[in-house]
């Protein structure tokens, strides 16, 4: 009989303690820096290596390239770029070895969607959710340890 | 005239409440006497071994990570510990500590979900939340540490991906107090309660030949009286630096594992002590690595504890940067396989304390 | 109310009871909703939650909107169910409920029924409603249901004898199984209710009080963890909505008696406390009763349905009978 009461003393105390749960979609909740949400991707500084997509290990990523418009400039630039969400796991392997940070993560989190086919997102779209980037990206992966 | 009895064909699962995942136990009833029980598992079966073949040792990592999703940061230790121990890389101290911090973390939030989870299936609902709540403190740490709460991909062979952000130490450093005291407090709610012993103990025996021939491990087998612990046994990463004990009971009831487990939280917060207080001030993350990592050709087996019992990885390589073959021991899968006996002969009301009390995940069993 | 009913039955007081009867309704309706509303809020406390709080300001026509909710879903009636069973069930186990409503005194004055075996009322009408649940439990054909009606009226079975042997020591006292003349003989202050003098008889009525309301740590019938949801596995819409309605009114119908039985009832604790309405009182140690209730559920794991049955026939029921002994001597000494 006595745990039974030490049990009911228990939980009377904790009546009346703060709550802990959030007011989530009334109150948005802030990720830390280093979350892994949703990708950005910037156009501009891709250099068509295809190591994201070769790193994927759910093979999510599909890009293609061609040739530089500018006939003097040598490499090629992003044509497509495609990231499909029913399958990508936020596992942050394509921002860890892109060498120029085209593709980096942002506490962007919320892929809800009614239909699959809004979970395709296309280059326009990762171009254009720029907010909440992470300040801070994976260097110091490169060999030897060398930290950003 | 004779009474005409009929056995009663049961179908727990796969979608029940307390099968904890897509379990399914076809189990028969004489009125509530179990006279047979048939596991049958296979619902979340992905193929990880097999799909392991096909990717690189890096792209494995998240793999890893689903396995045992309440403990993933001991899945990608084993993995990469067995790459690590093929190659021969010596991995930063700092990581070392680092690595321990996780996995011990990790290991009190699954006992804690355990836990929580346990004491739902035996009706009581509070200390599910309360549980949770003190979870969620340890996923927040991870969150911030490697940006995700439940699939970390947080190891890399030869370290870590993130060091710790400024201040996370002290933030560890603070939790180990509090964690000490909810745990109290559970043991207030929780452990006298007369309902909750009577649910429990004597339930679910077995003794330490039979764990040992059911090849049980972890919480299992040390309720059962068998001193055996891998991080004391055969120390790897750091763990030999530290001083912790290992709990064991002899009683082999699900009363001795529930309190082995709470007491196991203990002793992961004495490490994490340790550990925070030994942390050392600087160092590398991330140990030399070749850019593409191909183990020599070779066999390979390492094993850890986790939170579940030993998990092992066993790699196969020819030199290519794939594996030739992999495999994982997986605790939950080797635990299981008791069940049935512990079944067989019970009262129908005693299968969920006995189904909990082994703590199974199911991403693990069907892998 | 005395007034109305030693009238000799006309057209007028025809309506007046109905319309009585139809307050009472409305009162034990908005009491079901606000209790589930409460019980969320309670527990949701504990557990450092908020409880429901996104249907109208603080939540509180989350339980009407729930209501509602029940109300238009499908009615989905099992194929190989037995049909007229089926629907039978939760009428069954609704009627009753209402229906012991009509002997609980709530002050001098407010009451309905005044049956000079009132108790006796009370516990022969709850009874019916095991069967109700029973004929769920058999009639929606789903081994879950009917596991967890077995079990539902094995217990409900076996407490009923310990529940009635323990409020006996009570009648013995009181002289009367009318529940205006119990409360009547607990007044002049809270040494004289009958929990202190009938203190192992209350603590049998409070356990056996909780296993007939199937409340935890009694919760066997509908063990979600084992029996996914017991007897009323296979109902939905308002057949399910019938079955909560019935298990909540007898919160309200149990605690009352509580109250009545072993609290004083409308009786304040000191004589000198008397200007605050009996009324008053009553609510105040009825809602203490039922934020037990809700205590209790956060507390507690269930216990064993084996454990169950020995408990009542091995433990309460000896105790009940031991209290009842006790209470005959000491009365047959000291009168
Ligand atoms: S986060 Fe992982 S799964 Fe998603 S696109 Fe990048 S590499 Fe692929
Ligand atoms: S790794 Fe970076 S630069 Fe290379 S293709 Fe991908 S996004 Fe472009």
């Amino acid at each position: 009989m006595l745990g039974l009461a030490k049990g009911l003393g228990y939980t009377l105390r904790r009546l009346t303690e703060k709550k802990v749960t959030y007011r989530y979609p009334d109150v948005p909740v802030k990720m830390p820096d280093r979350f892994r949400g949703i990708q950005h991707f910037d156009p501009d500084k891709c250099i068509v290596c295809h190591q994201c997509e070769r790193i994927c290990p759910t093979q999510c990523i599909n890009l293609t390239g061609k040739p530089h418009p500018d006939p003097t400039k040598k490499g090629k630039v992003i044509d497509t770029y495609d990231i499909n969400f029913e399958i990508c796991i936020l596992c942050d392997l394509c921002t860890e070895v892109c060498p120029t940070e085209a593709i980096v993560m942002t506490n962007n989190f919320e892929l809800a969607a009614y239909s699959r086919d809004e979970l395709f997102k296309d280059r326009e779209w990762l171009a254009a959710n720029n907010t909440n980037v992470r300040s801070e990206n994976s260097t110091n992966l490169l060999p030897g340890g060398k930290k950003s | 005239m004779a009474v005409r009895t009929e056995e009663l064909l049961l179908n727990v699962g796969p979608q029940h409440p307390s099968t904890h995942g897509v379990f399914r136990l076809v189990v028969k009833l004489d009125g509530e006497i179990i006279t047979d029980a048939q596991p049958v598992i296979g619902y979340l079966h992905r193929g990880t071994e097999k799909l392991a073949e096909d990717l690189t040792y890096t792209q494995i990592i998240p793999y890893t990570d689903r396995m045992d999703y309440l403990s993933a940061m001991t899945n990608n230790y084993v993995l990469c510990h067995a790459v690590e121990t093929m190659m021969g890389i010596e991995v930063p101290e700092r990581a070392e500590y680092l690595r321990v911090i996780v996995m011990e973390l990790n290991r009190i939030a699954s006992h804690l979900l355990w836990f929580g989870t346990y004491l739902l299936d035996l009706g009581a609902m509070s200390p599910f939340l309360y549980a949770m709540e003190e979870r969620e403190k340890i996923l927040d740490l991870f969150n911030e540490l490697c940006g995700a709460r439940i699939t970390f991909n947080y190891m890399r062979v030869g370290g870590v991906k993130w060091d710790a952000p400024d201040g996370w130490i002290d933030k560890v450093r603070d939790f180990i107090p509090y964690m000490r005291e909810q745990l109290d407090g559970y043991h207030k709610l929780v452990t006298g309660n007369e309902i909750f012993l009577r649910r429990l103990k004597g339930v679910g025996k077995y003794d330490a030949q039979t764990a040992i021939a059911y090849g049980l491990s972890g919480v299992n087998l040390r309720c059962t009286g068998v001193r055996r612990d891998v991080r004391k046994d055969e120390p790897y990463s750091i763990y030999d630096r530290f001083e912790f004990d290992v709990p064991v009971a002899t009683e082999g009831d699900c009363y001795a594992r529930y309190l082995l487990r709470m007491e196991e939280i203990r002793q992961s917060l004495r490490i994490l002590e340790q550990a925070v207080a030994q942390f050392p001030k600087e160092g590398a993350v991330m140990a030399k690595v070749p850019r593409v990592i191909r183990p020599p050709a070779g066999e390979t087996y390492v094993r850890i504890e986790a939170p579940r019992g030993e998990l092992g990885c066993y790699i196969h390589s020819k030199g290519k940067d794939k594996p030739y073959r992999l495999k994982f021991r997986r605790p939950s899968f080797h635990n299981l396989q008791i069940l049935p006996k512990l079944l067989i002969g019970e009262n129908m009301a005693n299968l969920v304390a006995i189904l909990g009390g082994i703590d199974i995940v199911l991403g693990e069993v069907d892998c | 109310m005395a007034h109305w009913l030693s009238q000799p039955l006309s057209w007028t007081t025809a309506a007046v009871f109905l319309a009585s009867a139809v307050a009472m309704l409305l009162v034990v309706l908005l009491f079901v909703t606000y209790a589930i509303y409460f019980e969320r809020k309670v527990i949701g406390w504990i557990q450092l939650r908020r409880g429901p709080n996104r249907v109208g300001p603080y939540g509180l026509l989350q339980s009407v909107a729930d209501v509602l909710k029940l109300l238009v879903k499908e009615d989905v009636i099992p194929d190989r169910a037995d049909r007229t069973l089926f629907i039978l069930a939760p009428v069954i186990a609704f009627v009753p409920a209402f229906a012991v409503l009509a002997v609980l005194p709530f002050t001098e004055t407010l009451h309905f029924a005044d049956l000079g075996v009132g108790l006796l009322y009370y516990v022969a009408v709850s009874g019916i409603t095991t069967l109700g649940i029973l004929l769920g439990g058999w009639a929606s054909n789903n081994k879950y249901a009917l596991l967890g009606g077995m079990r539902s009226v094995a217990q409900m079975i076996s407490y009923e004898i310990p529940l009635v042997i323990s409020v006996i020591g009570v009648v013995l006292l009181a002289g009367s199984l009318n529940l205006k003349e119990i409360v009547a003989a607990q007044s002049g202050g809270f040494w004289n209710w009958f929990f202190l003098k009938q203190i192992l008889g209350f603590a049998v009525f409070v356990v056996a009080a909780l296993a007939e309301l199937n409340r935890t740590p009694f919760d066997l019938p509908e063990a979600e963890s084992e029996l996914v949801a017991g007897y009323h596995v296979e109902y939905s819409g308002f057949r399910f909505a019938f079955f909560m309605l019935a298990e909540y009114v007898y919160v309200f119908a149990m605690s009352a008696l509580a109250t009545v039985l072993f609290l004083g009832g409308w009786h304040p604790p000191i004589e000198s406390l008397g200007f605050v309405p009996g009324l008053v009182w009553f609510a105040l140690k009825f809602a203490f009763c039922v934020f037990f209730l809700f205590w209790l559920r956060a507390t507690m794991p269930r216990v064993r349905v084996d454990q169950l049955m020995t408990f009542a026939w091995k433990v309460l029921l000896p105790l009940a009978l031991l209290n009842l002994f006790l209470t005959a001597l000491v009365k047959e000494l000291v009168a």
